[in-house]
């Protein structure tokens, strides 16, 4: 099947439209199989995929038009009350919309190319034929897993459905909720062509999602016209400050009053600055993004993972337009998706399990992100088991990651911390979840790629709770400037947790390093003169400074000759050439135009520890 | 027949007109090509990066872009010398990544035809790495040295060159 369509543009703006509405329908069908009722709602999702189907087919993509309508008739039914949602017609659907987004895929790359879609068609079409009449009868104990594994979901959508459905139906349904029978048992309808259906969802879940997830399009911005606007009204501005300072210039060379020059001079500079940082405001938050573009993805993963582990779940979402730089957005989705599982699959228990420990059968997941300051809080947090300090440690001395002596000094904190080493796993076997003892490690990597900091908190049987502390923006951050020797580097603020005046005699030596009691810890030093090998301005003084730096989870002593104090900095790359540097991030241009580095501090840390 | 085509396409490119830009170090006369040149600056305050190659005199600011700048007499193992008010900064363009080099003076833009360059006499230079002589120019008043300065690097940083050209 070759590219049919020659107008690019039109081509361009269906690609565009479906990609929206697919990205909503994920969202809309959990949101759906919760509150199976909400007409709207359904009748929202059914126009969406209509709406892909008749461009699909104004466009001949046939596969796709196949695949769209089947799902339709099968939403259509939903819509007019013949079907009602349960788990397993919920699979199939989000199977399609998976497939629909697979062949958009397709389309987008310019490669067409033939997909399997029969399977999926056929379980579309199995939803329709079976559920026809009083043939849905046939499916009633069959019916019943669904409702017990999806459990609080299936019970709140099934009771208040059973008024408008035939007769016989009310019956199994609450049947269902007292048949315990095992998932492995054939769910769903019992005729021939529908079986697939019932095997099909695991593999589904599991591949199809990344799939799904490589459909947003990041190459373009809405951005409000507001805001457009207002960036207008700013740069209108900064012309005018120009426009002054050229008449400024002007005046001088014609030989002003110094006085006078000065104080207007004075006056231009404020108003520029002011117009300047306006308008850096401005800019970075037309790059802003909600945080609610990554979290949206989760409701439909946290579903499936439940299915898959047997667990209830409640997802609970809060500050999704909490707004952050595409950069970090762009970053923190795999981060965050490592936690959840991790949340589903270590922290929360079984439904037994909760009611024998005295909580309700279903967990809860609390997935939260606010503003504090310049940066931004995202939570996870679950109400599950907890983090088992001792079994941790234990199994960090059986996996030789740690000896018995590092362990006796280490506190319940300092325990928590281990589950990031890599190659760390307490599950005795690796599942397709978790348990290969890469995934925190990776978490960590990612989180402090971005400058950002992650704490755990944890109450035995109480559940966990991961905070993930991560700058607004990458390109423009707060730094401490301060003096090294003769140079000048600069330490981004988020990881310095404080700054110390101390006497050169109160450092002390442990074994060849140099550190420093700091209330009643040990704080290991490190002197940035050594490390960058600085040239010394003269004798060192009777006092030199300390800036304690933290990132993720350790802390060190950077000692600087001279704090110079707190300033934004735009970072700069320093080109490809010296873009592995041993403890040097980036680069920044300091007022006077010449180049400060960029010190790494987590990168300091790793090699001083 | 088809061997002479591509030899008499071969003559035509070979007489072909360049430019080149001359440079001085240690008394001694090289030319790059023109097109490589992006600018020819003063010295500037240079940062120090540590833990670099010694060659690697650190980075500046070129109007608001970071750049390195590598000493070419450091490179060639040449004395080092203070910079003097004929010290210049190269700025070249390699595959897409600015990068400075000090030179001690430019000269001139000359232009030979491509015929007049010849193959380099395997020891010119001692310490002046082979792989970056693309060859010499021999007029009857100069020796010029043609160099290639994105042969400079190694494999490896030639190949981090390109990545990061990919990469933007």
């Amino acid at each position: 099947m070759t590219l049919m369509c020659e107008d690019q543009e039109l081509l361009e703006g269906f690609l565009t439209e479906s990609t929206e509405l697919l990205e909503k329908i994920d969202d809309d069908l959990v949101v759906l199989e919760q509150t199976p009722d909400d007409m709207e709602l359904l009748n929202r999702i059914f126009r969406s995929i209509h709406t892909v189907k008749g461009a699909a087919s104004f466009l001949e993509f046939e596969l796709l038009v196949k695949v769209s309508h089947k799902t339709e008739d099968v939403l259509n039914k939903l819509r007019r009350g013949d079907m009602s949602v349960t788990p397993e017609i919920m699979d199939v659907i989000l199977e399609a919309i998976d497939l629909v987004k697979v062949l958009i895929n397709d389309i987008k790359g310019n490669e067409i190319v033939e997909r399997p879609i029969e399977g999926t068609i056929e379980r579309l079409v199995a939803l329709l034929e079976n559920n026809e009449g009083s043939a849905a009868a046939a499916t009633a104990p069959a019916e019943a897993p669904a409702a017990i594994e999806s459990g609080d979901n299936a019970t709140t959508m099934d009771t208040p459905r059973s008024d408008d459905l035939p007769p016989d139906e009310p019956e199994h349904v609450s049947a269902a909720e007292q048949v315990p029978i095992p998932e492995q048992v054939v769910p769903q309808v019992a005729s021939a062509p529908a079986r697939p259906a019932a095997a099909a969802p695991a593999n589904v879940s599991q591949q199809s999602p990344p799939k799904g997830e490589e459909l947003t399009d990041k190459s373009t911005v809405r951005v409000e016209v507001k805001r457009i606007d207002d960036l207008m009204n700013q740069v209108g501005e900064l012309v005018l400050e120009r426009n002054r300072m050229i008449q400024l210039s002007s005046d001088f060379q014609n030989e002003m009053n110094m006085d006078v020059f000065g104080e207007e001079l004075g006056k231009l500079s404020k108003r520029i600055n002011f117009v300047t940082s306006e308008l850096q405001t401005q800019v970075l938050k037309m790059r802003l993004f909600p945080v609610g573009s990554v979290f949206k993805k989760f409701p439909r993963i946290v579903r499936n993972l439940a299915r898959d582990l047997g667990k209830k779940v409640n997802l609970q979402v809060s500050g999704e337009d909490t707004e952050l730089d595409r950069s970090v957005v762009d970053e923190i989705g795999d981060p965050l998706i490592h936690l959840l599982r991790n949340a589903m699959d270590h922290g929360l228990e079984t439904p037994e399990e909760r009611k024998a420990a005295g909580k309700t059968p279903i967990g809860t997941i609390v997935l939260t992100a606010h503003h504090e300051g310049n940066h931004i809080i995202i939570s996870i947090k679950d109400d599950g088991r907890g983090i088992d300090a001792d079994r941790v440690a234990a199994k960090a001395l059986e996996k030789g990651l740690i000896s018995s002596e590092q362990l006796a000094i280490l506190s319940q904190r300092d325990i928590f911390d281990l589950i990031f080493l890599p190659g760390f796993s307490t599950k005795e076997k690796a599942s397709d979840l978790s348990g290969r003892g890469v995934g925190m490690d990776v978490v960590k990597t990612n989180i402090r790629k971005l400058n950002g900091i992650i704490d755990i908190k944890s109450e035995k049987n109480k559940g966990s709770e991961f905070i993930l502390k991560l700058p607004l923006t990458l390109a423009i951050i707060q730094s401490l400037l301060v003096e090294v020797g003769v140079e000048t580097y600069s330490i981004p603020l988020t990881a310095v947790l404080e700054t110390l005046r101390i006497k050169s005699e109160e450092f002390h030596s442990i074994g060849g390093r140099k550190v420093l009691k700091l209330r009643d810890s040990v704080l290991p030093l490190l002197d940035l003169s050594d490390t960058f090998d600085v040239q010394e301005a003269g004798e060192p003084g009777e006092f030199r400074y300390v800036v304690v730096v933290g990132a993720a989870e350790k802390r060190l002593g950077l000692v600087v000759s001279r704090l110079m104090g707190q300033q934004e900095v735009a970072i700069k790359s320093l080109g490809t050439y010296l873009n592995d540097v041993e403890g040097i991030a980036g680069s920044t241009i300091l007022g006077d135009g010449r180049v400060a580095l960029i010190v790494d501090p987590a990168k300091l840390i790793d090699t001083s520890s | 027949m088809e061997e002479v085509t591509t030899a008499v396409h071969n003559e035509k490119a070979e007489q072909e007109r360049m430019q080149l830009v001359s440079f001085n170090l240690e008394n001694e006369e090289y030319g790059v090509e023109v097109l490589k040149v992006r600018e020819i600056i003063r010295m500037p305050n240079i940062t120090r990066v540590p833990n670099t190659p010694h060659y690697v005199e650190g980075v500046i600011n070129l109007r608001g872009k970071v750049i390195p700048i590598i000493s070419l007499r450091k490179r060639f193992n040449l004395d080092t010398a203070e910079a003097d008010s004929r010290t210049r900064i190269m700025v070249m363009d390699m595959s897409n990544n600015l990068t400075g080099f000090v030179v001690d003076s430019v000269a001139e833009v000359i232009r030979i035809s491509s015929d007049e360059i010849q193959p380099a006499p395997p020891v010119i230079s001692g310490n002046i790495d082979q792989e970056c002589l693309s060859g010499v120019i021999n007029r009857a008043d100069r020796l010029l040295v043609l160099l290639d300065l994105e042969k400079m690097f190694s494999p490896e940083e030639q190949e981090q060159f390109g990545r990061s050209a990919t990469l933007q």
